[in-house]
């Protein structure tokens, strides 16, 4: 076993000037810019839905897709916020009201359709883009989120990556609703609250080690880390 | 500049040196901020004194959560190391304190939950565990000296000899003994006591000598 002595010793020579954080709101926007940018080349590439104009007139499509996109901005908010330790822990409540909000149009839009369509309506190409459109999305901003984060690999990797699973989930639903006409009866269901579901998941079970192993990559440790931020 | 910076008599010079390098809290102890975000800088002694501080304030706190001084070390060193990789994440704008024990209490509460499930899976092992096809390799008293033992179990008085080797090597009880020496309790107990002394400084005698 070191002694303590030597760690500090060791810790000391290893203590390499190092940049400063930039504050968490700022790290918060540089992401959304990312996601902004990911957002417009999808939609340059691939099209506006067709009935968007008339989907825009709709106040519950237009509630749920301003829902989604604040969702995905205060979830951002507080990722970056709650990554660093002396933040309080309520910043996880920060996206839980535009949630609400976004989960209950996704709700009500999905009985209204199932009433008026039925159960029956999916459409498997359409589907199949649909999945393209996603990975393009949640991709990018996944591995930016990663990288951005790494650091609270041993601070607290479970919250801060159900909140980032949540912006990513929310950025990714507002960019297929922008794309894709998709929005009758069970598909509604299963890729807005699947595909959230699926992503905040997946980054609640594998942030974990996610977060440690892109630490472990970028970071050489313990002599010098952290420097490049 | 860097030794100048640190000294606590400040050379001469022309130029005013900052006042702020030595800063002290109103306790008169160091200012952390402040060492933190000159150790941010790359100002080793800066950094050097702050772990020195940090170190017996974590231990405060690990010394708590932790039995073993071996944990309470390791948290330590735990916490030391993740102060290190995160060092970058402070902003000197905000208080150290709650910075520091958010951290601590971090990594300590990993520690607590992956020794509970060790200890769920684990057993550690004693000696009486471990099992060599040599059979001496197997007794506790490997390092035992037990001709040297016995040698001067010989060179006590006979009193004391009787009562040694009817009460400890035979293990006879004290009223077993009484019966067959025809002593009474109280003195074979005297002897006995009087003998395991005069073993004792035998013993290290030639130990001390060896």
């Amino acid at each position: 076993m070191t002694r303590t002595p030597d760690l500090i010793d060791a810790l000391v020579d290893g203590a390499t000037p190092v940049r400063r954080l930039r504050p968490p709101l700022v790290r918060a926007a540089l992401w959304l810019l990312l996601a902004a940018l990911v957002l417009v080349l999808i939609v340059t590439g691939h099209g506006l839905r067709p009935d968007i104009a008339e989907r825009l007139r709709q106040p519950v499509f237009v509630l749920s897709m301003v829902a989604a996109l604040i969702t995905g901005i205060l979830a951002a908010i507080a990722s970056f916020q709650i990554s660093l330790p002396d933040r309080s822990r309520w910043w996880l409540l920060l996206p839980s009201p535009a949630l609400a909000v976004w989960l209950s149009t996704i709700g009500y839009s999905c009985l209204s359709d199932w009433v008026s369509v039925g159960p029956n309506d999916n459409r498997v190409s359409e589907t199949v883009r649909c999945f393209a459109t996603l990975l393009l999305t949640s991709v990018p901003l996944s591995i930016a989120m990663l990288v951005m984060l790494r650091y609270t690999a041993l601070l607290r990797p479970t919250e801060s990556s159900a909140m980032s699973g949540l912006a990513i989930a929310a950025m990714t639903a507002f960019s297929l609703s922008l794309v894709h006409d998709l929005d009758a009866s069970l598909t509604i269901l299963a890729w807005n609250l699947g595909v959230a579901g699926l992503i905040a998941g997946l980054a609640c079970l594998f942030g974990r080690r996610l977060f440690a192993w892109t630490a472990l990559r970028l970071a050489s440790i313990p002599a010098d880390s952290g420097n490049r931020s | 500049m860097a030794a100048s910076r640190h000294s606590r008599t400040p050379p001469l010079s022309l130029v005013a040196t900052p006042p702020a390098e030595d800063t002290r809290r109103a306790d008169g102890g160091r200012d952390w901020s402040d060492l933190m975000a000159r150790a941010q800088d790359g100002d080793r002694g800066a950094y050097r004194s702050l772990l020195e501080d940090l170190t017996p304030y974590i231990r405060s706190i690990a010394g708590r959560c932790f039995k073993e001084p071996s944990d309470v070390e390791d948290a330590v060193q735990d916490v030391l190391m993740t102060v290190h990789m995160v060092r970058h994440a402070y902003d000197p704008n905000r208080p150290f304190g709650p910075w520091l024990l958010a951290i601590a209490n971090r990594r300590i509460i990993d520690r607590l939950r992956r020794e509970t499930r060790q200890r769920a899976r684990e057993m550690a092992l004693s000696a009486e565990h471990e099992t060599f096809s040599d059979v001496p390799a197997n007794l506790d008293q490997a390092n035992f000296d037990e001709a040297a033992l016995g040698e001067a179990i010989e060179r006590l008085p006979p009193e004391q000899r009787q009562a040694i080797k009817m009460l400890k090597l035979n293990e006879m009880s004290l009223k077993e003994a009484a019966a067959a020496s025809g002593r009474s309790i109280a003195a074979l107990k005297v002897a006995t006591h009087r003998a395991l002394k005069s073993l004792r400084r035998m013993l290290q005698d030639r130990s001390g000598r060896s």
